[in-house]
């Protein structure tokens, strides 16, 4: 009787209590249920429509052509125009997947994404799909690859350009150099027909397999 | 706000940079806090006399645990969003071993040698060199190990998962296991106890 009586919370020592704390909120894990919240889409519209007025969901050609040159590899690309507009030409790094193929794609919540199609559709309509599941990090290639070849692809420089616009485009002249492209200077500058002039993939493509991109991160103790 | 709170858009990259470091200076400190600049200490695990890294460690991961579980729960952190590493089994199991025999000939894992080298201690200082070269000799011939180092992709695999459990029975698990380790380690540090060299002061 005596043993029990001495047998009470205040006599333990801080660990005791401590392990007593964790033993009782494991147990109550028991039923406290699943911690991932589910695919269920909701959304919220008014969060949604700040995010499209602010245009922070929007990654410029010129910005993306510097990632890429600068080889970074925390996004994934992902391009949605046909298998076979894909194959005749596509920025490097993309990976095709199609809007139907796009919720049994393999990407994850956590990672950064951009979206790119021929104008902008298509990619703004992937980009409520993936907001609607709570993709946070989702971002639409501005002018889409439309764009990409205007200012990267085939910069080209007005006649009456002022100083700071033609070093701003010998810059671009490199960076289009990069990915194969031309600059267009002068008044022979022509809107030149993309199935002619597309670059071959033969630039730095670092194209990868969809399995294969998933990127390792180092961690440790 | 919810968390992860970098992944939210809450602060950007650089300010994740402080954030990284202000977490890193905190991690270090509270190593040093535990005792582990010590090699003798970080030994005496291996010995059984001294058992402090293992219940500072499992303490760490089931406070860690609990809480990322009940906060996710409550809905304020997106588990779905927080970053696991992929498992690639059997790279991992190799480079596990080889960290741990490092760690039972050096005395020191990667970050504990940090905190031995920033209180000045030689021994970690020439560990800290031996990681550097470790790393520059890993980053040389990684062309040589890149097929094997990517082998075995499992991916993001969880416990829950793979077992097919519930969450919860599994938190409840690693619970009832790290209560029954301190126990079994409050047992061994008695018998193998610190009389002797492996004294706890």
């Amino acid at each position: 009787m005596e043993q029990l009586m001495k047998f009470s919370i205040s006599n333990w020592s801080a660990n005791q209590k401590l392990a007593a704390i964790v033993g009782i909120l494991g147990f109550f894990a028991l039923f406290a249920g699943d911690p991932y919240q589910g695919s269920t889409a909701t959304i919220d519209t008014r969060e949604l429509g700040v995010l499209v007025q602010k245009e922070v969901d929007h990654v410029s050609p010129v910005e993306l052509a510097e990632w890429i040159i600068q080889g970074r590899s925390d996004f994934r690309l992902l391009d949605l125009r046909a298998s076979e507009e894909y194959a005749a030409y596509h920025i490097p790094t993309a990976e095709n997947v199609s809007l139907a193929g796009l919720s049994e794609y393999p990407v994850e919540r956590n990672e950064k994404i951009i979206l790119y199609s021929d104008g902008g559709i298509h990619s703004a309509q992937a980009w409520f799909f993936l907001k609607a599941e709570k993709y946070p990090g989702v971002y639409i290639l501005s002018g889409g690859l439309e764009e990409w070849k205007d200012a990267v692809l085939f910069p080209s420089l007005a006649e009456n350009a002022g100083p700071a616009e033609r070093a701003a485009f010998e810059k671009m002249n490199e960076v289009s150099k990069f990915f194969g492209g031309t600059a267009q200077t002068g008044s022979s500058q022509e809107k030149i027909s993309p199935q002619v002039a597309m670059p071959k993939l033969d630039m730095p493509s670092t194209t990868a397999a969809p399995g294969m991109a998933k990127k390792k991160k180092k961690e440790g103790c | 706000m919810n968390a992860p709170f970098f992944k939210f858009g809450l602060f950007g990259d650089d300010v994740s940079l402080v954030v990284a470091f202000v977490i890193g200076i905190g991690f270090g400190f509270f190593l040093e806090r535990a005792g582990f600049g010590s090699a003798r200490k970080l030994a005496a695990q291996f010995y059984l006399g001294d058992l402090t890294v293992f219940k500072v460690m499992f303490t760490a991961i089931i406070t860690a645990m609990i809480g990322l579980y009940y906060l996710s729960v409550i809905g304020l952190v997106d588990l779905s969003l927080v970053y696991i590493s992929p498992t690639y089994i059997i790279p991992q199991t190799i480079g596990g071993l080889i960290l741990g025999l490092g760690f039972v000939i050096g005395g020191y894992c990667p970050g504990t040698s940090c905190v031995a080298a920033a209180t000045g201690r030689t021994d970690g200082i020439v560990f800290l060199l031996g990681v550097v070269a470790g790393i520059f000799v890993f980053g040389e011939s990684f062309n040589l190990i890149k097929e094997f180092y990517s082998s075995s992709d499992l991916g993001q695999l969880t416990f829950p998962q793979l077992l097919g459990l519930p969450y919860g029975l599994l938190v409840f698990a690693v619970v009832l296991m790290a209560l029954g380790g301190f126990a079994g380690a409050h047992w061994l540090e008695k018998k193998f106890g610190p009389k002797g060299i492996w004294s706890n002061s």
